[in-house]
C-alpha cells in the first residue's frame, strides 16, 4: 500500500467524526433512526471503554457486561425503590462498578493471556447469577422503571429521542476525550509497553499491576455509566439482558471489527455493526429464518479474513500513524 | 444419594471432556480460541440426527459419519478462514470464529428449522445399569467409555506418532518446526480437522440423550472453555481430568447450594484454582 | 488480497447503503398515506404489528406463532363462509369498506431492548394501528410500554406473567390466563383427582427454570398454598430451581426423587422438560401427577420427541387436538394452520391467533383505525371466539381476559386429551403414573 500523507491530525479527524455524529440525527428526523443512533453512540462508547483495558493494556476482558449491568442495576434500583435521581445512581453505579473491578481483577492480573480472558468470562457469569438470584433487585423478573413525566432530572423523555441521544452523545464525547488523554499521556505509553511485553515494562521500572488496575478502573467506571443510561432509555432491565455474555461479546466484536487499540476502532466498528444488525433484522428478521444473523456472521468472517487489523486498516495513513506511535514507545 | 450424585457428575464430566479435548488441541497448537467449537458440536449432533431420521441409523453407528463430516468442516475452517487470521494481531481470530459461530448457528436454523429434535431410538436408549443404590445411564456410560478411549487415542497420536510429534513441534515453535522441514500449514489444518473429528464424535454421542437444536452447542462450548483453561491449554489429559472435576463440582455443588448455582460454582472453582495455579492444573 | 478486500468492502458498503435506503424508502412510503389520511377517508390496508422471538432459543415457538397469526390474516382477508366466526365470511373488514388486514412481523430475539425498538419502529415507521405479541413476558413488558406511550392498543396472546396486567396500563390486554389463574386451576384439578379418583395427592414439588416465567410461577404456587390450599392439606416438599441454560438435570432429578412429591409442578421449556422426562425414567421417579405451566409440555414436539415416555403428563392448555372433533370451527381453522405449519394448533399458537382475531375484530367493530375508539371497543366488547372452549373473550378492567380458555390436557397414547373440566372431557384422566417399567 502506498504511504499516504498525513493531512489531518488525529484530533482533527476525531473532531470531525464527532461533529458528523452530532448532526446526523438532526438531518434525519426519524425515530427509528434516532434509536439506531443512540445504540451506536452507546456501543461506540462501550467499545472505547473496553478498548482501554484490552486494546491499550492488552488484557482481554470477556466480562464487561458485569460492569454495564452493575451500572444499570444501581441507578435503576435507587430510582425505583427510593426515587433517587438516575444521575446520582449513575455516578454511584460507576463507583460501585469500579470497586468491583478492583476487587475481582486485582487477583486476576497475575494471569496471562487466555487464562485472564476466561477468568473475566467466569466473573461475568457469576455476577449474572448473583443478580438472577437476588430477590432484593427482583431477581430474574427484572425491574420495570416507573414512568414519570419528562425531565432532565429523572432522565426520561417520551416525546422525542433526541434528548437521550444528546445526553448519550455528550458522555460519548467525554469518553473519547478520556481515551485520547490516556493514549497521549504517560499512562498510555506505559499501558502499551505492558501490552507488548510485561517483563520489558517491569525492567524499565513500570509497575504493571498498578497501571493495569488504573486502566480497569477507568474502563469499568465508564462502562457502568452507559449501563445506567441504557437502563434509563429502555426503562426495563433484567439480568439476562444487561449481564449477558452476548453483550460482552458484542462490545469485543465491534471494537475488534473496527480496529483494536485505536481510538477510531470502536467508532468505526459500532458505525458498521449497530446499523447493520438493526437494519438486517428489520428487513429479514420478520421471516423467522435467521437470515439477518446469517448475513451478519458472514460479514464478520469476511472482515476478519480480509482486513485482519479491523476496518481501520483501510484508512491507511492515520491508522498506521496511531499504531506506530504506540509501537515505538512500547519498544 | 450423595454417591449417586457424584457418579452422575463423573459421567457428565466425561461427556464434557469429549467436547473439551478437541478444543484444547486447537487452543494449544494454534493458540486461538475457537468460538465456533460449540457449533461444531451442534453439527455433529445434527449429522447423527439426520442419519437416524433419514436412514434409521443408530447414533452410535453414525459416529464415523459425524466424525468425518466435522473433520472436513474443521479442515476447511482452517483452510478458508483461520489461515488468514492466524498471524493477525490481537483478537482477529476470535472475531472470525465468532462470526463463523453465528453463521453456522443461524444456517442450521434456516435449513433445519429451530425445532428441538430428539433421537428416541438407539440401542443404548433408556438402558441403565443398577448397582445397588446407584443408577448408571447407558448412554452416558457409553459416552464416558468413548471419552476415555478417544482421549487416549488422541494422546497416543500426539505423543507417539510422527505426525503427532510434528504437531507438538509446531505448537512449541512454528518457525523452528518449519526449518526442520515440517509442513506447518498442513499440520495446522490437520489439527483443526482432528479437533473437529473429536467434537463430531462428541456430537453423535450426546445426541443419544440431549435435545438437538441450533443452540445446543452453546453451553457445552462455554463449559469447555473453562475446562480447557482449568486443565491448562493444550494439555489433553488435563482436559480430561478437569472435565471430571467440573462434572463433580456441578453435580455436588448444585445439590448442596441449589441447582440454579451449578454453573456459577463451576466458574467459581476455576477462579479459585487459577489463583493457586495460574496456568491451570496441569499447565506448563 | 487488498484488491479482493476492496471489492468486498465496496459490496458491503453498497449493501448497507441499500439497506438503509430500503429502510428509508419504507418510511417514505408509509409516511405519505399518513399525510393524505383523514379520519373519514377509506383505508385500504390496516397494518398490525406482530413481535415474536423468531431467532434464538425460542425461535421454534416463535415461528409457530407467526404461522398462527398468518392463519388469522388469511381468515380475515379471504372469504371463508364455512367458518362460523366474525370476519371470516367476508373478505377484509366489512365496516371499513372491506379493508385488508396486514400483519407486519418483527423479531425480538428474546431481547427486551429489541422488543422495545421494534415496537417503536412498527408504530412510527410502519404506522401500525395495533400490536400483538411477544410470547416472552420480559419482551412484552417494554413493548407494551411503548404502545401505551403512543396510545396504540396492545393485545398480548400467550405471555403469561401475572405482573403484566398489574401495571395499570390502559392500552394493554391479554388473552392467556396468567400464571396466577393457572396455579389455582392446577390445585383444583388435583383436588378433583383426589375427590373423584381417590388419588391421594398431598405433597407437591416445584421444578422451574430460573427466569421470569419459572420464578413467577413458583411464587404463585407459594402464594396459593399460603392463601388457600395449605389449609386443604397440600404441602410443598421440594423446590428445584435450575439454570436457564442446562446441560443435564441429574442433580435436579435426584433432589426431586429424594423428596418423593405426589405431584410435580413444572415451569419448563421444551428442551428442559425433555431432559427431565428422560431422567425421571432413568432414575425411576414415579410421582402421581405432573402438571405443566404453559410452556414446553404443550409443544407438540414433546410427544414427537419422547414417544411413549411422554404419556401421562398433564398441563393447562388453551386447546388440544382431541378437542378438534368436538369443535367444528376450530377444526377448520386448524386445517388452514396445519397447511402452513405442518403441525396441529397448540395452546400458545391458538392464543396468539386469538389476539390477532380480537384486534382485527375490535377495529372492525369500531369502524375506524382511530386507536382510542379501537381501545374502547377492545375493552367493552364481548368477542365471539368459537375456537376457545370458553367460546368468548372479554377483558376485565386490568386488561386480563376474564374467560379462562384453559383445559387440563393429559398425554395418553401419544395424544393430548382434554381431561378436565368435565364438560370438555375427551378422555378420562389417568390419575396416577404407572411405574416406568410397566409402560
Amino acid at each position: 500500500m502506498v504511504e499516504t500523507k498525513k493531512i489531518f491530525s488525529q484530533k482533527q479527524v476525531l473532531s470531525w467524526m464527532c461533529i458528523l455524529i452530532a448532526v446526523l440525527p438532526l438531518a434525519i428526523p426519524n425515530m427509528n433512526f434516532h434509536h439506531v443512533m443512540i445504540m451506536f453512540v452507546i456501543f461506540a462508547a462501550l467499545g472505547q471503554s473496553w478498548n482501554i483495558i484490552t486494546g491499550f493494556a492488552g488484557q482481554t476482558s470477556f466480562g464487561h457486561a458485569a460492569f454495564f449491568g452493575i451500572g444499570a442495576y444501581t441507578s435503576s434500583v435507587l430510582f425505583w425503590k427510593y426515587m433517587v435521581s438516575p444521575w446520582v445512581g449513575m455516578l454511584l453505579g460507576a463507583l460501585i462498578a469500579m470497586g468491583v473491578a478492583v476487587i475481582v481483577s486485582y487477583p486476576c492480573f497475575q494471569l496471562k493471556g487466555h487464562y485472564f480472558a476466561i477468568a473475566t468470562l467466569a466473573i461475568g457469569e457469576i455476577i449474572q447469577q448473583i443478580f438472577v438470584s437476588w430477590e432484593y433487585v427482583e431477581g430474574a423478573t427484572g425491574i420495570s422503571l416507573p414512568i414519570l413525566p419528562e425531565g432532565f432530572l429523572q432522565l426520561q423523555f417520551h416525546q422525542s429521542k433526541l434528548p437521550y441521544f444528546y445526553i448519550a452523545y455528550v458522555l460519548f464525547v467525554l469518553v473519547i476525550v478520556v481515551a485520547y488523554g490516556i493514549e497521549h499521556s504517560k499512562m498510555g505509553y506505559y499501558l502499551k509497553a505492558i501490552r507488548e511485553s510485561q517483563e520489558a515494562g517491569e525492567a524499565i521500572g513500570i509497575n504493571p499491576t498498578r497501571y493495569k488496575l488504573f486502566a480497569m478502573m477507568i474502563s469499568s467506571f465508564m462502562t457502568a455509566i452507559f449501563g445506567s443510561l441504557y437502563a434509563q432509555y429502555i426503562l426495563y432491565i433484567d439480568p439476562f439482558m444487561v449481564f449477558s455474555l452476548p453483550l460482552s461479546m458484542k462490545i469485543v466484536l465491534l471494537t475488534v471489527l473496527g480496529g483494536l487499540g485505536t481510538l477510531y476502532g470502536p467508532i468505526i466498528g459500532a458505525a458498521i455493526l449497530i446499523p447493520l444488525s438493526e437494519y438486517t433484522r428489520i428487513l429479514f428478521g420478520g421471516t423467522g429464518k435467521g437470515i439477518d444473523l446469517i448475513i451478519f456472521g458472514l460479514l464478520v468472517v469476511l472482515v476478519a479474513c480480509y482486513q485482519p487489523k479491523g476496518m481501520i486498516g483501510l484508512f491507511g495513513g492515520w491508522a498506521r500513524k496511531g499504531q506506530r506511535t504506540g509501537g515505538e514507545k512500547g519498544e | 444419594m450423595i454417591l449417586q450424585i457424584i457418579v452422575s457428575g463423573i459421567l457428565m464430566g466425561f461427556v464434557y471432556s469429549l467436547v473439551a479435548v478437541g478444543l484444547t488441541l486447537t487452543w494449544g497448537v494454534l493458540d486461538i480460541i475457537n468460538f465456533a467449537h460449540g457449533e461444531f458440536l451442534m453439527m455433529g449432533m445434527y449429522s447423527a440426527f439426520w442419519m437416524y431420521s433419514l436412514f434409521g441409523m443408530d447414533p452410535l453407528l453414525s459416529i464415523p459419519f459425524a466424525m468425518g463430516i466435522v473433520f472436513v468442516m474443521g479442515y476447511f475452517t482452517y483452510r478458508l478462514i483461520i489461515k488468514k487470521v492466524i498471524n493477525a494481531p490481537g483478537l482477529t481470530a476470535l472475531l472470525a470464529t465468532f462470526g463463523l459461530s453465528l453463521l453456522l448457528r443461524n444456517l442450521a436454523q434456516f435449513i433445519w428449522s429451530p425445532n428441538y429434535r430428539f433421537i428416541n431410538q438407539s440401542i443404548v436408549m433408556d438402558k441403565k445399569i443398577v448397582l445397588g443404590s446407584i443408577t448408571l445411564g447407558v448412554p452416558q456410560m457409553v459416552a464416558a467409555i468413548s471419552s476415555i478411549v478417544m482421549t487416549m487415542a488422541v494422546f497416543y497420536f500426539v505423543e507417539k506418532t510422527k505426525t503427532g510429534r510434528a504437531i507438538q513441534a509446531t505448537a512449541l515453535d512454528k518457525n523452528t518446526a518449519k526449518l526442520m522441514g515440517i509442513h506447518t500449514e498442513k499440520i495446522y489444518a490437520l489439527t483443526f480437522g482432528i479437533s473437529g473429528a473429536c467434537v463430531g464424535i462428541a456430537g453423535a454421542l450426546t445426541a443419544t440423550f440431549f435435545p438437538i437444536h441450533p443452540e445446543s452447542g452453546a453451553l457445552y462450548s462455554l463449559l469447555a472453555f473453562v475446562i480447557v483453561a482449568l486443565g491448562g491449554f493444550g494439555n489433553i489429559k488435563g482436559a480430561l481430568y478437569s472435565a471430571i472435576i467440573i462434572g463433580i463440582t456441578e453435580a455436588l455443588g448444585g445439590f448442596l447450594f441449589g441447582t440454579q448455582f451449578k454453573y456459577a460454582l463451576v466458574f467459581l472453582i476455576y477462579l479459585i484454582v487459577i489463583q493457586i495455579k495460574p496456568k491451570g492444573l496441569f499447565g506448563w | 488480497m487488498k484488491k479482493i478486500f476492496m471489492v468486498l468492502l465496496a459490496g458491503l458498503l453498497v449493501f448497507s447503503l441499500a439497506l438503509s435506503g430500503c429502510a428509508k424508502q419504507q418510511v417514505q412510503q408509509s409516511a405519505q398515506p399518513e399525510q393524505a389520511k383523514t379520519p373519514e377517508e377509506k383505508v385500504d390496508v390496516v397494518k398490525i404489528g406482530a413481535i415474536f422471538p423468531l431467532t434464538g432459543s425460542a425461535a421454534s415457538t416463535g415461528v409457530k406463532l407467526k404461522y398462527a397469526v398468518e392463519t388469522a390474516e388469511e381468515i380475515i382477508n379471504g372469504e371463508h363462509p364455512e367458518l362460523d366466526m366474525p370476519l371470516a365470511r367476508e373478505a377484509g373488514l366489512p365496516n371499513l369498506g372491506n379493508a385488508k388486514v396486514k400483519f407486519i412481523f418483527a423479531d425480538h430475539q428474546a431481547n427486551p431492548e429489541v422488543a422495545k425498538s421494534e415496537a417503536e419502529r412498527l408504530i412510527q415507521n410502519e404506522k401500525v394501528v395495533g400490536l400483538i405479541g411477544c410470547y416472552h413476558s420480559s419482551a412484552t413488558k417494554p413493548a407494551s410500554q411503548v404502545a401505551e406511550r403512543f396510545r396504540i392498543p396492545f393485545v398480548a396472546g400467550s405471555s403469561s406473567s401475572a405482573a403484566l396486567t398489574e401495571r395499570g396500563l390502559e392500552y394493554f390486554t391479554r388473552i392467556a390466563p396468567n400464571d396466577d389463574m393457572e396455579t389455582a386451576f392446577f390445585f383444583e384439578y388435583l383436588k378433583y383427582l383426589n375427590a373423584t379418583y381417590d388419588a391421594g395427592i398431598k405433597t407437591i414439588g416445584v421444578a422451574y427454570i430460573d427466569n421470569e416465567y419459572g420464578v413467577h410461577a413458583a411464587q404463585m404456587v407459594d402464594k396459593w398454598l399460603k392463601d388457600k390450599y395449605q389449609g386443604e392439606g397440600f404441602e410443598k416438599v421440594v423446590d428445584v430451581k435450575y439454570p436457564k441454560d442446562l446441560s443435564n438435570v441429574d442433580t435436579e432429578v435426584q433432589k426431586i426423587k429424594a423428596a418423593k412429591p405426589d405431584a410435580i409442578f413444572h415451569a419448563s421449556y421444551i428442551g428442559d422438560i425433555t431432559q427431565f422426562v428422560k431422567k425421571y425414567k432413568e432414575f425411576d421417579v414415579v410421582p402421581k401427577a405432573v402438571v405443566n405451566y404453559c410452556g414446553g409440555f404443550q409443544d407438540p414436539q414433546f410427544v414427537v420427541n419422547l414417544g411413549k415416555d411422554a404419556d401421562f403428563f398433564s398441563g393447562s392448555n388453551a386447546t388440544a387436538p382431541s378437542l378438534f372433533a368436538k369443535m367444528d370451527t376450530l377444526n377448520k381453522i386448524n386445517e388452514i394452520y396445519k397447511k402452513k405449519s405442518g403441525v396441529d394448533f397448540d395452546g400458545p399458537a391458538l392464543e396468539d391467533f386469538a389476539s390477532a382475531m380480537v384486534i382485527a375484530d375490535a377495529i372492525n367493530q369500531a369502524g375506524t383505525i382511530d386507536s382510542q375508539k379501537v381501545m374502547e371497543a377492545i375493552k367493552s366488547a364481548v368477542f365471539e371466539a368459537p375456537y376457545f372452549v370458553s367460546g368468548k373473550i372479554k377483558f376485565g378492567k386490568n386488561g386480563q381476559n376474564e374467560y379462562s380458555a384453559s383445559v387440563m390436557v393429559q398425554t395418553q397414547n401419544g395424544k393430548y386429551e382434554a381431561v378436565w373440566p368435565v364438560d370438555y372431557q375427551t378422555a378420562e384422566p389417568i390419575p396416577t403414573f404407572p411405574a416406568w417399567k410397566n409402560r
